[in-house]
């Protein structure tokens, strides 16, 4: 078998196998990933932190983003050992985020009440985070102290709002959207204006949601509207109560936000939302705060926002709720209402807690900025009337009091206050206008009481109102006399019915004017005539130039006839004893004259010579006493209300007695009888103390003995009168005249005293001046003076013995002498003398004359004819 | 006329099936059995496992410099070259397993291109060495070779069984890969050498001696 040879086939050698680009490759990668590695060999990067705490080398690693970007490779102490040089190695792609603003700051776990930040710095340890900047590339920094606001990204929607406080927001606060978190607070600060600037960023797949018309409004904290209607707890999360939040709303007809728009934050959301905005002026706050509702129908519409002292009053910033805004119209009323508590009805209790509210009518026409704010519900239904009232004191009547007629309403009290010259105080009020024609010229408003209690001797009145009025009183209304009132007439506003009385009384009462030195009364007082009352003291005033009261009394109208030429006054006595040996006349004034003091008018018969005086007393002023002054020794025991007697008849008194200055003498103001003044106060009128005197002669004087001394008057001839008069002492007539004055010598003085009579025949002659011990000390000396008209009895031949005392000689044969001079002496003592014959032509009365202790025998019954 | 004891194929015009193992007429240029190409001798297998071994020896460096893993151990990132990991188990006082893993991934790849190279070398430039020396490191070179691949096996089970995040991640890092070529271009620059071209050089200097 043959085989044909094939023709070879001639293969060319490669001079290169194809599996040498396998090293070729190899070699292009090796040198591909050299190269990567020295492109991405880092860049380094120094970083100035205060303190490496925290900071590990080859540990700490650089993250921007969450990625890691390089890590520190090494830490020294800066030169000025103020800190820590940290070097850091980057990764080759962060060059470009190295430029002058770039910011590093230490990340490490934080826990705040609102989430934990750099949790995974927990894990991962503390890292440096970077926030690239702009401007020129550089390679050292200074370290942030803390982690700059970092918007979380480019995505989002970064918005600005301003606020005029942060509350309680802080960069993480949340940003919510119907209650969903949809962003972050990311920074804050304070711009020129020193308003906050904050800056929220919402992210991305949220952003849409803020447009150009969003409210934000800031949600933090709880907010609490308690009230008897029920407690309304607003918050939107945990998270915001504790760290505040911040939500918005979105209209739906806008356009979408722009990046970084800026946005007014509000305080809460229904400020956020609020509508028309205005204000409210008025004199008061009168219970309106911040966050008192304003209501229509009772229902909330808006709400007071702020409050601003004005001026002239209150400034009130009203906020309507934007669907209502449309109500207020141009000529809208605004009123405050209250909790209308009676016992009858209580309206509205929860404004007791909740304060009141401002309630409004709507009004047409466009809307102003500023209405006033009225105290009261504008009349609906007519015009009422308005009327001013007048009192000196707040009669009572409260603002909302009822004005009632026959117990019907007809208004109320729509403000109290004090006139502007503070001298009284004006209540203003309303009358419905169907009862305006019950207020006419005389009409007179009278506060009622919600009880009335009269208590009087009669019997105790208990008087009530109707419940409804309890609190806020009720005031009547009495008609006038029907004629139309004047355009700004005012009407008295009475306490009580006896003040509308007396007050009446008093527009009808004379006025008498009195004047007196020593007696004031107390405004108030009564003036009885014959123990019934005429009127009143209206009023009393020290006049200083004349040193006396002023009195003025309003009498009323009817006892006119009272006051006349005749008329006297004096001051009610409580009780006036008027007690004599005549009598006791014993006068009580009526009972209320003794507890208020009083001044009683009486009648004169004739004329009374001052009708205008008011007297001390009653018997003064009915004898129209003349006042004068009596100057009395000092020893004399003369009292106020001594009488002045002529001849034993009383025609004056003695008002007063004080000590003279001097000590030596009594002042006594007098008075003396109007009718006899003219003759007893004549310049040569005499006046003297008397005294009772008792004796067996008889009693002198005896009523002094009740009264105490008294003066006598003698009237003088002389025409000159005169307003002051010395008064002697009691006279028995023995000083009188030019007496003759002798001395007595006795062993003893026995009972001899100052005043002892001396007695001629009983009868009365002189009398022991004064006696004192002689010199010598063995005797006594007593001075004797014997009167004028008696001298003549004395001569040497008399003898003086004692007449005092008894004298019983009893003896068992002789009997019993008893020898006794008068029963007189026997009391008072005396001294007896007797004269044996007539003075010779040429005797001198011897210097001194023994008094004998009794007398011889024949002494007495001598009988000389002298 | 040599003994036929050391005859060659070649010289008996037998050819070899590389494949199955059939000897084939050297006329044939396909095998009988397997239709495999027959060659006499497959001078291009020197190249070849040339370009394979300096491959492998080129991607030796990134293999050795750059980090073969990547260890987050609480979000802190570190990377391991196969020197320093070596380094780090001395230091953590396990020696034996440093010099398991000394040998497998440092001392067993450079001893295989090295080893590689020299044969190579041997055969490129009939430099004479004792076949029985030859065959005995040959032999050796191959059956060590494959446990270079006990590095990336570790780094597998690793990458698989350590992932827990932020907490504990191991990662393959660059030198990973450069590590596996080293090692399969070296198993293929092994695989792909025609021994017979070694035995041929060294019958020459055999002869030659």
């Amino acid at each position: 078998m043959m085989t044909t040879p094939e023709q070879p086939k001639v293969v060319r050698k490669k001079l290169f196998s194809p599996v040498w680009l396998l090293p070729i490759i190899a070699l292009a990668l090796g040198a591909w990933l050299g190269i990567k590695s020295i492109r991405e060999s880092g860049i380094d990067v120094r970083v100035h932190f205060p303190s490496a705490t925290g900071i590990d080398v080859s540990k700490t690693l650089v993250r921007y983003k969450g990625l890691n970007v390089g890590k520190v490779v090494d830490i020294s102490i800066d030169d000025q050992l103020k800190g820590v040089n940290v070097d850091l190695v980057l990764d080759y792609r962060a060059g470009n985020l190295l430029k002058d603003s770039t910011k590093f700051w230490l990340v490490t776990p934080k826990a705040t009440i609102t989430g934990v930040e750099g949790l995974d710095a927990l894990f991962s340890g503390n890292y440096i985070g970077m926030l690239p900047g702009d401007g020129d590339y550089r390679d050292h920094f200074e370290a942030e102290r803390e982690s700059p606001a970092i918007v979380p990204s480019e995505d989002g929607l970064v918005v600005e709002l301003k606020a005029d406080k942060l509350g309680s927001l802080d960069v993480g606060s949340p940003i919510f959207y119907r209650q969903i978190p949809v962003g972050n607070i990311v920074s804050y600060h304070l711009d020129e204006k020193h308003h906050i600037q904050l800056k929220g960023f919402v992210q991305h797949q949220y952003a849409h949601l803020v447009k150009q018309d969003s409210r934000f409004w800031n949600v933090s904290g709880v907010r609490v509207d308690a009230s008897l209607a029920g407690i309304k707890v607003d918050t939107e999360s945990i998270a915001s109560i504790l760290a505040g939040g911040v939500s918005f709303s979105s209209p739906d007809a806008s356009k979408e936000a722009e990046s970084e728009q800026l946005y007014q934050l509000y305080n809460n959301e229904k400020e956020a939302h609020g509508g028309a905005s205005f204000l409210l002026t008025a004199k008061s706050a009168d219970g309106i705060k911040i966050g008192t509702d304003v209501v229509f129908r009772d229902l909330p519409v808006g709400e007071v926002e702020e409050l601003r002292l004005t001026e002239d009053g209150v400034a009130i910033h009203v906020r309507m709720d934007t669907p209502y805004s449309e109500l207020i119209g141009g000529t809208a009323e605004f009123w405050t209402e209250g909790a209308q508590l009676s016992l009858s009805k209580i309206s509205h209790p929860e404004r007791l807690i909740s304060g009141n509210v401002i309630r409004f009518s709507p009004g047409t026409g466009a809307a102003q900025t500023e209405y006033p704010l009225l105290s009261s519900a504008p009349e609906l239904d007519g015009n009422p009337l308005k009327l001013t009232l007048h009192a000196d004191n707040n009669p009572g009547a409260a603002v909302g009091a009822e004005i009632r007629y026959r117990n019907v309403t007809i208004g109320q009290v729509t403000g109290v206050n004090l006139a502007k010259d503070f001298s009284q105080v004006n209540v203003e009020v309303e009358i419905e206008a169907p009862f305006k024609n019950l207020v006419t010229q005389g009409s007179d408003f009278i506060v009622q009481p919600p009880v009335q209690v009269n208590a009087s001797l009669d019997g105790i009145e208990i008087k009530g109102t109707d419940v409804g009025n309890l609190t806020k009183g009720r005031i009547d209304l009495r008609p006038g006399n029907g004629a139309a009132l004047t355009a700004d007439a005012t009407l008295p506003i009475y306490e009580s019915a006896e003040q509308a009385q007396l007050a009446q009384q008093q527009a009808q009462q004379l006025t008498w004017q009195l004047y007196s030195s020593s007696v004031a009364v107390n405004p108030g007082s009564d003036v009885y005539y014959k123990k019934m009352k005429i009127g009143q003291v209206a009023g009393v005033k020290w006049q200083a130039e004349q040193d006396q009261f002023a009195i003025s009394l309003a009498i009323e109208h009817t006892y006119q006839s009272l006051l006349n030429e005749r008329s006297i006054f004096w001051p009610t006595e409580a009780l006036t004893i008027d007690g004599g040996l005549g009598g006791v006349n014993v006068a009580v004034a009526p009972l209320s004259g003794i507890l208020k003091g009083g001044i009683s008018l009486g009648l004169l018969d004739e004329s009374a010579s001052d009708n205008h005086l008011l007297y001390a007393s009653k018997s003064l002023a009915e004898r129209q006493s003349v006042p004068f002054t009596l100057q009395l020794p000092v020893n004399s025991a003369m009292k106020a209300g001594a009488d002045i007697r002529y001849l034993g008849n009383s025609v004056g008194t003695i008002a007063q007695v004080h000590l003279a200055d001097d000590l030596q003498s009594l002042r006594a103001s007098a008075y003396i009888d109007g009718r006899f003044a003219d003759q007893l106060l004549r310049s040569d009128s005499q006046y003297r103390i008397e005294d009772a005197e008792l004796s067996l002669r008889g009693v002198k004087n005896a009523t002094a003995v009740l009264t105490g001394p008294f003066i006598s008057v003698t009237p003088g001839k002389q025409t000159t009168r005169a307003d002051s008069f010395a008064v002697q002492a009691a006279d028995d007539g023995i000083d009188n005249g030019n007496p003759l004055q002798l001395s007595l010598v006795r062993a003893e003085l026995g009972s001899i005293k100052q005043g002892t009579g001396i007695f001629y025949r009983g009868i009365l002659i002189g009398k022991v001046a004064q006696y004192q011990l002689a010199d010598s000390g063995d005797h006594v000396v007593i001075n004797a003076i014997i009167a004028e008209r008696y001298r003549h009895l004395i001569n040497a031949s008399s003898r003086f013995f004692d007449l005092s005392g008894i004298k019983v000689d009893a003896g068992i044969f002789s009997g019993v002498q008893i020898d006794a001079g008068s029963v007189e002496t026997i009391l008072t003592g005396g001294i007896g003398v007797a004269t044996e014959h007539p003075a010779t032509a040429a005797e001198q009365l011897p210097q001194q004359f023994e008094l004998a202790d009794k007398p011889e025998e024949k002494w007495l019954s001598w009988s000389p004819t002298l | 006329m040599k003994p036929a004891t050391k005859a060659r194929g070649l010289d008996l015009g037998i050819y070899r099936c590389h494949v199955c193992g059939l000897l084939n007429d050297q006329h044939e240029q396909y095998c009988d059995r397997c239709h495999a190409k027959i060659t006499p001798r497959d001078y291009r297998s020197l190249q070849s496992s040339w370009a394979l071994l300096i491959t492998a020896a080129i991607l030796l460096v990134p293999a050795n410099i750059y980090p073969i893993t990547t260890l987050v151990k609480s979000g802190n990132v570190t990377h391991e070259t196969i020197f320093s990991g070596i380094l780090r188990l001395v230091h953590a006082d396990l020696l034996p397993i440093a010099i398991i893993v000394f040998t497998a991934s440092i001392l067993v790849p450079w001893l295989k291109i090295l080893g590689l190279g020299f044969y190579l070398s041997a055969i490129t430039f009939k430099i004479p060495i004792s076949k029985r020396k030859l065959t005995t490191g040959f032999h050796i070179i191959e059956w060590i070779g494959r446990w270079s691949m006990l590095d990336l096996f570790v780094i597998s089970l690793s990458v698989a069984l350590v992932n827990m995040g932020q907490l504990l991640d191991a990662q393959p890092a660059p030198a990973a890969t450069a590590f596996a070529l080293v090692i399969l271009f070296t198993q293929l620059a092994a695989k792909t050498l025609d021994t017979r071209l070694l035995w041929d050089q060294l019958d020459k200097n055999d002869d030659n001696s």
